[in-house]
């Protein structure tokens, strides 16, 4: 076997040049109380129509991109383009079509509201 | 033997999505916060980039889910300090289960390239990103020279 002729024959289209943006996990708080469970992600500099949000399978989805546009020459840059992404496991208990997200400040707040079914429920005891 | 160049780009991409594979799984533990350079860890000041566009500089601040009314900016010639303190967002009536987000106060202060015209300064806030708008004075814009 020749490695000549293997590195000859293979092919150009395979080339792999993925020169993307880095993908960074951003921080998030996650509270609940009895009826929903929400999330507090930090986002800075993200635009809202940016963001995407997808519930798939037991799993959350979340990817937030940002574009940062330079005005001029860069004298210093400790931040840039990214896209902010994590995954997480939701119950089944979340009814995810009313799941619903407000973005302020960089802060992006996830509300995944429980189904009415997952909702503690006071059991009243009757008597005779 | 590396024959092309496309071998070693490609070995290359291979070490990049490791990098990136180490950080998703740092991100887990809520340790990674990001950045330029992917291997440093949570920083306690907000990052800034700085840059120059002839008669302005213009500052980038990163500072998510602070308002305005507590984000203090001071110039003085060519001196520029930004501090700020980072309140709690907790709801009332939730039990927390992670809190990565940290509460804290900063001050940074910064030795700009050029001296600026301190009353022409202007900060806008959107987005978690600070932006300063700062004129540079007269003796320090570029000129135009024409030739006769």
């Amino acid at each position: 076997m020749n490695e000549r002729a293997e590195v000859a024959t293979r092919e150009e289209s395979s080339l792999e040049r993925s020169h993307d943006i880095p993908h960074i996990a951003p921080l998030v708080d996650i509270y609940e109380n009895k009826d929903e469970i929400l999330l507090h992600v930090d986002m800075p500099g993200v635009d809202k129509k940016d963001i995407t949000v997808n519930i798939d399978n037991g799993k959350l989805y979340l990817s937030g991109i940002r574009k940062i546009e330079a005005i001029g020459s860069v004298q210093w840059e400790e931040f840039g383009n990214l896209e902010y992404m994590r995954t997480f496991s939701v119950p089944q208990t979340i009814d995810s079509a009313k799941v619903n997200a407000e973005l302020k400040d960089g802060v992006l707040r996830l509300h995944l509201p429980k189904s009415e079914a997952a909702k503690p429920r006071q059991i009243e005891i009757k008597s005779d | 033997m590396w024959t092309r160049w496309s071998d070693v780009d490609r070995m290359f991409n291979a070490m990049d999505l490791l990098q990136h594979r180490i950080n998703r799984m740092y991100g887990d533990y809520g340790r990674l916060h990001g950045g330029r350079n992917e291997w440093e860890v949570t920083q306690s000041t907000p990052r800034t980039n700085l840059y120059d566009a002839g008669d302005h500089l213009s500052m980038k601040i990163e500072v998510p889910g602070m308002i305005k009314e507590n984000l203090n900016i001071k110039v003085q010639g060519n001196y520029l300090e930004i501090s700020g303190v980072r309140k709690s967002d907790e709801p009332e009536g939730y039990s927390a289960h992670r809190v990565e987000r940290g509460t804290a106060s900063f001050t940074r202060s910064f030795t700009l390239p050029t001296d600026i015209d301190t009353a022409k300064v202007e900060a806008k806030l959107a987005n978690g990103l600070l932006t300063l708008t700062m004129p540079k004075q007269e003796a320090a814009k570029p000129k135009q020279i024409e030739i006769n």
